[in-house]
């Protein structure tokens, strides 16, 4: 059905399409401070627009990859991308902390079919276990009853989203390079070289060197990589973690004045 | 060799995701929002590292990945214990609230007057009561004051 379609538009038409609806889709659906009417008017329109700038870069990632083909990768990226967006415009924080939850479980499934077994489980028990609850303790701490001020409005809407759509299509368009032949200059180093060849042409490099999904010691040769040519990294991680912990107590425990915090009060 | 499909389509993912985080940061004034918005740029990284790491065929970018999940933890746990000093001296977590910081060839943000929300509550579904109705727990009523 894509496929159809394609070749009637040129990949730099679909790219700015992309692009100009992306920034246009973000500046409506980012809060400027209106409310009734024109601010559903608004998010309906930003709302399809965003439809349009999905099915543009869906279309792109067709023409650069297979996107499309494989269904289950289609499917975990819409809802990561969706959902982040979602994150990104939602006014009420504790609705976007949910749905950048929704957009882990989206990336857990990205980094799944990607091959990554132990990272799209850890995404999960890591990000949507400790930190997002962590995030979501603190704003049920401070957030005020109702929607404050504040998360009506934006800083610069229109400014920052073209910037990211600029950064979007520059991102694209280097991507859609990698697809073309390397010029001599910016070949891979002779061992990377020397296995993406891999025994037949056609091949993923993947399946030859390792980091397949359906390997049964998966986890366990990335755990032998992580604790072997990695040690020394584990462990100045292991300082880091106590670090934090360590200068996070002590920030609370000064209080706001060096001494202990007053108690707050109801902002109206 | 030129990187797989799949490959491809993982860094489109990630480039999507960083953009949109990037979007969040410039634009949102809420603290807390923002540092999800990092994190959702984070998760961008994540992608673009596991789909070279297929492309390239090694462990690094699954190993970068796994210092960046435990660095993500460290930032998290110092940025929301400055979140919440920040708003037990301003009593917002707005981050205009801050613009003393800001250059002094920064303009001022200034809030106009917003228009009036909609005050409709918002519908919960509602549990048929069922059982017996326990006794009111007055103690358990001030607790629960300000949730």
């Amino acid at each position: 059905m894509i496929a159809s379609v394609l070749p009637t538009i040129s990949p730099g038409t679909l790219l700015a399409g992309g692009v100009t609806a992306t920034a246009a889709s973000l500046w409506l659906l980012l809060p400027r401070g209106q409310s009734g009417a024109v601010e559903r008017t608004g998010r309906r329109l930003g709302g399809l627009l965003g439809l349009v700038a999905v099915g543009c870069f869906i279309a792109t990632g067709h023409r650069l990859g297979s996107l499309g083909e494989d269904a289950v990768f289609l499917i975990v990226s819409l809802v990561a991308v969706v959902s982040g967006a979602a994150t990104v415009v939602t006014r009420s924080p504790v609705y976007a902390a949910i749905w950048f939850a929704m957009a882990l479980a989206g990336v857990a499934g990205v980094l799944l079919v990607l091959g990554g077994q132990f990272l799209g489980v850890a995404t999960i028990v890591v990000y949507a276990g400790a930190i997002l609850v962590m995030f979501l303790f603190v704003l049920m701490l401070a957030q005020p009853a109702g929607l404050a001020p504040y998360d009506r409005v934006s800083n610069e809407p229109l400014l920052a989203a073209v910037a990211g759509a600029v950064l979007l299509g520059i991102l694209s368009l280097s991507i859609g390079r990698l697809s073309a032949e390397p010029p001599l200059c910016c070949r891979m180093p002779a061992k990377a070289t020397a296995i993406a060849a891999g025994p037949a042409d056609g091949v993923p490099a993947a399946a030859e060197a390792g980091i397949d999904l359906l390997a049964s010691d998966h986890v366990a040769r990335l755990g032998g990589e992580l604790f072997g040519r990695h040690l020394l990294a584990v462990e100045v991680a292991g300082v880091l973690l106590l670090v934090a912990l360590i200068g996070s107590i002590a920030i609370v425990s000064r209080g706001t004045d060096g001494t202990v915090a007053p108690a707050r009060r109801a902002v109206p | 060799m030129t990187p797989a499909p799949l490959v491809l389509d993982g860094l489109l993912v990630g480039a999507i995701l960083f953009a949109l985080g990037l979007v969040g940061i410039l634009a949102r004034r809420n603290l807390i929002v923002m540092f999800l918005c990092a994190e959702l740029m984070l998760q961008g990284i994540s992608v673009s590292l596991v789909a070279w790491s297929r492309h390239h065929g090694d462990w690094g970018g699954h190993v970068l990945v796994i210092f960046v999940l435990t660095v993500a933890a460290c930032e998290a746990a110092v940025a929301l214990v400055f979140v919440l000093q920040a708003f037990a001296r301003t009593g917002r977590l707005d981050s205009a609230a801050w613009q003393s910081l800001r250059e002094s060839n920064v303009p001022r943000t200034v809030d106009h007057e917003l228009p009036a929300v909609d005050t409709l509550p918002p519908k919960f579904p509602k549990l048929t009561p069922a059982g017996v109705e326990p006794p009111v727990d007055q103690d358990a009523l001030l607790e629960r004051e300000h949730v």
